[in-house]
């Protein structure tokens, strides 16, 4: 008999050697399942360390990063990192599922509710005070750094503070004759009126979707009562239905007064695309936005060139007797538990936001850096949008309520099916009053988690 | 020199056994993958639907607390509606469009390739941020339609306000779905062409016009085609996504929320995996009843050659 191997032997063989070997790839990789729950945390590692970092983000903000991890590698020259990154949309859904499928990256930038919804028992991010030697945490006031822990762990730093302003397109202003920006709500309302007549009926001082008339629900009620929206430890409800239906009909005074545009019109025209992707807003028809003091040169960037001039910084209105607002984390960087080098993974967000070669490319892109020796260097380096430090500057002096962890659950803000949407869609649609949908909003926040003593 | 094929005297038992089962060897791979991901997730997803899962707080309720949920909360019968209303507007439109379209390519006409492609180019562009853009374009209050509208009206009507009218945003998503009418054209296509031409000529020595022989002849001889689309077509309008996630993101007012957004929803962005796999199931045994339905009424509607 030969002992030649034939090509039904050599397959047989092969075919084994093949399933075997997927077998033993779907079999998982049980040492890093152990690291997987290790708390303590080890020396930087001798030899080639790989990392991974995501965050989500504009094309601007995708090359700052990218430019600094460059930097950052070539001063490690042992530490390769790896990105992920896209644009916001979609993003959160990508990343929740990675975190509770524990294939996140080993630095990941989350928006400070993540924290609440995803770790609230510390089971996705570590400790960051386990790496403290790595990772310089003086950097921040305890305020911001407070802010990121969560179920007692240092969960994540604080990339920037942030809060909603309005910014105006002062070039529609200026067509209507208007020069000075609205600081008032009588300034809103005969906007509203003067556009409507001046420059016509598809033309509006301002745009608002569900979500952003929320938020101003919320000012405009911190201003006239001077209490948090709801209590931040405990998400107990500040306010009675009564009061709330108040704040809604404030922003349907809004519609009916011309001063923002009814969403079925704008539904009309653009279906679920966000309002800066909107016709309307790139050639000045919507002349006004509340939204994060970050978000300044994504919507300013939008403009055509025409209105691109116009494009400026308003200032924060007081509607009643106090200073309504809040500010907030914005986003921040935290360490996954799956990663397995923590020290590494710590020395990169140290870099990225500490230490000067880094802060200084990061600049202004996250927001203002809200580490002191991070926005030094990025000062020094003349990287910090102007337009967002004055942004970022009139927020933080003048918004001094508390945010909730609950109001921004996804079942409230969610664009097209968030309750916030159905409470406003009801209003504009149906032309019902703060009293008429006071109950749908109360409802649906009880169903995420709020105790309501309306 | 030629191989020598036949088998070896005298093999062992295991070179037997290997003869026997060698097969099975080379099936492994796809053995593996169907069983991690489909029968795996398959199972789970039943198990997960029987109870509140969620990604981050695991589960901590069993029972039958999704369906009931899913029968009585409104949000959910809606999009029930919403569905059986998509499916039953879709299916027939686009079967009827995409034969009349075959048969009209079907004659010698001249540059039939380039049209042929033409139609079915929207087929493969599927659902886009593109195809967004483009509807949008079309539906928009100003947009192309309403403009046709316009001035075929002298300007007597504006047309109405597609993407913010609950009542004609459904039919938004549907016109999407019937102009991809492409894949099951090319199919009718095919079976026209598999028509013998003598029964035609039959019918037209014993004097039948055009549409009896559509009606006598091309429709029955191709029932076997209409009836595979039927069924894909059902198969795939439950299961719609793309359309109105990128179009109108469910609304105005969820009158656009499908089944299938729900699903999503519930899954990635409420984490709430119970429900969606219940909600899952329930599509699964939609679509398993209609398709038994049809399978079960092709006896009386579909012609096979081979049967007597």
């Amino acid at each position: 008999m030969s002992n030649a191997i034939s090509r039904r032997d050599f397959l047989k063989v092969t075919g084994a050697v093949g399933a075997a070997g997927l077998l033993a790839a779907c079999g998982g990789n049980g040492s890093s399942t152990a690291a997987s729950t290790a708390t303590s945390v080890a020396a930087p590692a001798e030899g080639d360390v790989s990392l991974t970092i995501s965050w989500w983000g504009g094309d601007t903000r995708h090359t700052a990063y990218q430019e600094a991890i460059t930097a950052f590698s070539e001063e490690h020259t042992n530490i390769t990192v790896s990105p992920t990154f896209a644009a916001w949309s979609g993003w959160e859904d990508t990343m929740s599922t990675k975190f509770a499928g524990g294939v996140a990256e080993d630095v990941c930038q989350v928006n400070w509710n993540w924290l609440y919804n995803y770790s609230s028992n510390g089971q996705t991010f570590i400790d960051l005070n386990t790496v403290s030697d790595y990772i310089d945490l003086t950097q921040w006031d305890e305020g911001p750094l407070n802010a990121c822990v969560v179920a007692g762990m240092q969960q994540a730093v604080p990339v920037s503070m942030t809060g909603r302003i309005f910014f105006w397109n002062m070039t529609t202003f200026n067509k209507a004759g208007i020069t000075e920006v609205p600081k008032t709500l009588d300034d809103l309302y005969a906007a509203g009126e003067t556009f409507q007549t001046k420059l016509g009926e598809d033309y509006y001082p301002l745009h608002l979707g569900g979500y952003d008339r929320m938020i101003l629900t919320v000012f405009y009620l911190e201003s006239i009562y001077g209490k948090d929206w709801a209590d931040p430890s405990t998400s107990t409800l500040n306010y009675t239905a009564d009061e709330i239906a108040e704040g809604l009909d404030f922003i349907k005074s809004l519609v009916d007064k011309h001063v923002i545009m009814p969403l079925p019109t704008y539904y009309g025209n653009n279906g679920s695309t966000a309002a800066n992707q909107s016709n309307e807003w790139i050639t000045g028809k919507l002349a006004g936005i509340f939204e994060w003091d970050s978000a300044a040169s994504k919507y300013r960037d939008a403009l055509d060139t025409d209105n691109r001039d116009g494009f400026t910084v308003g200032e924060e209105i007081q509607f009643g007797d106090y200073k309504g607002g809040f500010t907030k984390v914005s986003m921040g960087l935290a360490i996954t538990k799956t990663c397995q080098h923590p020290a590494e993974a710590a020395m990169l967000i140290n870099f990225l936001l500490n230490e000067e070669a880094g802060a200084s490319i990061m600049g202004s892109e996250c927001g203002i850096p809200a580490s002191k020796s991070g926005l030094a260097a990025a000062e020094a380096a003349g990287a910090v949008d102007t337009l967002v430090e004055e942004a970022n500057s009139k927020v933080l002096a003048f918004c001094s309520f508390q945010l909730d962890p609950l109001f921004e659950h996804n079942n409230l803000k969610a664009d097209g099916t968030g309750i916030y949407q159905e409470v406003f869609d009801t209003i504009d649609y149906d032309g019902a009053s703060g009293a008429d949908v006071v109950d749908i909003l109360l409802d649906g926040m009880e169903s995420v988690g709020y105790t309501i003593n309306a | 020199m030629k191989a020598n094929n036949a088998p070896a005297v005298g093999r062992t038992p295991f070179q037997k056994w290997c003869d026997k089962y060698q097969g099975l060897f080379y099936l492994i791979p796809w053995i593996i993958g169907f069983v991690v991901f489909k029968a795996i997730p398959f199972g789970q997803s039943l198990f997960y639907s029987f109870t509140d899962m969620n990604f981050f707080s695991g589960i901590s309720q069993y029972g039958v607390m999704n369906y009931v949920d899913a029968f009585t909360n409104t949000r959910i019968t809606k999009a029930l509606i919403t569905t059986f209303q998509y499916s039953f507007i879709t299916v027939p439109l686009k079967l009827i469009f995409a034969l009349f379209i075959a048969y009209i390519l079907n004659f010698n006409i001249k540059f039939v390739n380039a049209f042929r492609t033409a139609y079915y180019i929207p087929s493969i562009l599927g659902g886009s941020v593109a195809i967004a853009v483009l509807w949008r374009a079309v539906f928009r209050d100003d947009g192309l339609i309403n403009t046709l509208i316009k001035m075929v009206t002298f300007g007597a009507f504006d047309g109405p306000s597609w993407l913010s009218d609950p009542s004609y945003a459904l039919w938004v998503i549907c016109l999407l779905r019937i102009w991809q009418f492409g894949s099951a054209m090319v199919l009718f296509l095919a079976a026209l062409k598999g028509v013998p031409a003598d029964l035609y000529e039959a019918a037209t020595i014993d004097g039948a016009g055009k549409w009896r022989q559509f009606f006598s002849i091309t429709v029955p001889m191709i029932t076997p085609i209409i009836f595979y689309n039927l069924v894909t077509q059902i198969c795939q309008a439950f299961q719609e996504f793309n359309g109105p996630y990128i179009i109108t993101g469910g609304g105005p007012r969820n009158s656009t929320t499908l089944i299938s957004l729900l699903v999503y929803q519930y899954a990635f962005k409420q984490n709430e995996m119970g429900m969606a796999s219940a909600l899952a199931w329930i599509m699964f045994l939609i679509v398993c009843v209609l398709t038994i339905i049809a399978f079960t009424s092709q006896k009386k509607w579909v012609y096979y050659s081979d049967e007597r």
